[in-house]
């Protein structure tokens, strides 16, 4: 029975595990749980994970959720994985536990939180707040800081001073990817100061390319969508306006 | 060169990596770091850990924060570990990484903020928050529902059906001992739904006697001076105060 893997590639850590998969060969059935239909709230899918969340894995009998312990689970069970992905040494790996402990209380509450409200809560019908965008954006530059002086302080193209990449690059990466919905000047206003930060981005994508690319295609369309939707609003207004506004009124 | 453990054992993660060190006859160094006198705040700490938290610990040139990862670190790292704290088995130990993670955004989101934002904050010359202490608490109980329907289902005594401790056990329950130091009344509101929680906690603090008790002593005098201070206001209020709800007893 071949591993499936429940996902919505406009999910972050979806994406990380799906990428991860297809890097390495894994067999696996892509299930699709739409997020803007709300499929991740069906009983069938809480039979799968009951935390109503994706991704999730069902290897077999075996299920599993939390993106984090998937793509350990994958690294360990499945044959031929690069050492890089999550070494066997005991030391470099506990490295890879720390920043991805760390990502659950600081950068993953960052883009997810924006994108959650300029994105996906109007989708769905529920009003974008303000406040949550503006403490989104204050966990995304504190975090970003943090990756560009510490995570990123060594000579290495990766994360912790590697020179190839881990499942945390993936994730951290994938994390940060969701801002491409923004708009150009907001991206860069909150991108632009850290330039190891972006440097690693581009290492990471070409490292996983074309699996990267592919499977941010979705991403991408969104942003498209936005954009065309952003200079029909600009050519209405009389011509650019919009863009010297803040991200908060510009929603 | 011996095992240094960075530490408050006001501090729920830091009171976990010590009983393991503790349980499994880690030979360890104790520094304790005041959270309260702001000493994590100071440079000589961030040499160990730059984002200034604790638990953190330096074995000979090694540095690591995160007490997830510290675990882990010293249940692969030491010899003798007992299989169950940290399980070899692919499957089970992916299990405890997925709890693990559900905890930070989950358990730990809802009771480190509700106790902060309730009791702990004026002790740290910061005000209380009655709107941050409402987000946590809503995560709180949501959580603590999750443990009783899903973490706990089965006839286990631990989490995920097992039998003997694991360290996700000893993680969840050093969290939620924190409440201790809560109103009585409002720890057993928050508790007393939920059956197979008290009795995990009650199966976690046997299985780790006497470390667990005594790791938690100073939680549990601060417990007691937090007790006797609502005493007080109690009675400089002429017994009217045990009647009002919680925020504007703070």
């Amino acid at each position: 029975m071949k591993l499936k893997v429940y996902a919505d590639r406009m999910s972050q850590p979806a994406r990380a595990v799906i990428i991860f998969c297809k890097l390495n060969g894994i067999d696996y059935e892509e299930v699709r749980v739409d997020i803007s239909k709300l499929q991740h709230l069906t009983p069938e899918y809480s039979e799968i994970n009951p935390m109503k969340q994706l991704p999730a894995i069902v290897d077999g009998r075996f299920k599993l959720f939390e993106s984090h312990a998937i793509l350990i689970y994958l690294a360990c069970s499945y044959p031929g994985i690069p050492d890089h992905w999550y070494p066997a040494d005991v030391c470099k790996r506990s490295e890879i536990h720390s920043v991805l402990d760390w990502h659950h209380s600081n950068l993953r509450r960052g883009p997810g939180i924006i994108y959650q409200n300029i994105i996906s809560m109007p989708v769905i019908g529920r009003r974008f707040n303000p406040e949550a965008v503006a403490e989104g954006e204050k966990f995304l530059s504190a975090s970003l800081s943090k990756i560009e002086s510490f995570w990123l302080k060594d000579k290495g193209q990766f994360l912790l001073g590697g020179n190839k990449p881990s499942i945390a690059d993936l994730s951290l990466v994938c994390d940060i990817m969701q801002l491409e919905v923004l708009d150009e000047a907001d991206r860069d206003r909150l991108l632009g100061p850290y330039k190891k930060v972006e440097q690693w981005i581009e290492n990471t994508r070409s490292a996983a390319n074309p699996h990267f690319d592919e499977v941010h295609k979705i991403l991408l369309k969104v942003k498209e969508k936005r954009q065309n939707l952003r200079l029909k609003g600009a050519n209405n207004e009389g011509g650019g306006s919009a863009m010297k506004k803040p991200l908060l009124s510009r929603i | 060169m011996v095992l240094k453990v960075y530490a408050d054992r006001m501090s729920q993660p830091s009171r976990a990596v010590i009983i393991f060190c503790k349980m499994n006859g880690i030979d360890y160094e104790e520094i304790k770091v005041h959270i309260s006198k702001g000493q994590h705040l100071t440079s000589e700490f961030a040499e160990i850990n730059p984002m200034k938290q604790l638990p953190a610990i330096v074995d000979g040139r090694f540095k690591l924060f995160e007490s997830h990862a510290i675990l882990i670190y010293l249940a692969c790292a030491f010899p003798g570990v007992a299989d169950h704290w940290y399980p070899a088995d692919v499957s089970r130990r992916s299990r405890i990484h997925s709890v693990l993670d559900w905890h930070h955004s989950n358990l730990r989101r809802g009771a480190a903020p509700y106790v902060f934002n309730t009791t702990i904050a004026p002790v740290l010359g910061r005000p209380l928050n009655p709107q941050a202490a409402a987000e946590a608490e809503t995560i709180l109980t949501s959580s603590l529902s999750k443990l009783e329907s899903f973490w706990l289902k089965g006839n286990g005594r631990f989490l995920l059906g097992g039998n003997q401790p694991s360290i996700a056990d000893l993680s969840l329950v050093c969290e939620i001992m924190q409440l201790e130091v809560l109103d009585e009344k409002d720890r057993a509101r928050l508790l007393d739904p939920h059956k197979k929680v008290q009795q995990w906690i009650e199966n976690t603090r046997n299985a780790t006697s006497p470390h667990f008790d005594e790791v938690h002593k100073v939680l549990m005098k601060a417990k007691e001076q937090l007790q006797y201070q609502r005493l007080k206001a109690a009675k400089n209020e002429g017994g009217s105060y045990m009647k009002k709800p919680l925020p504007s007893r703070m």
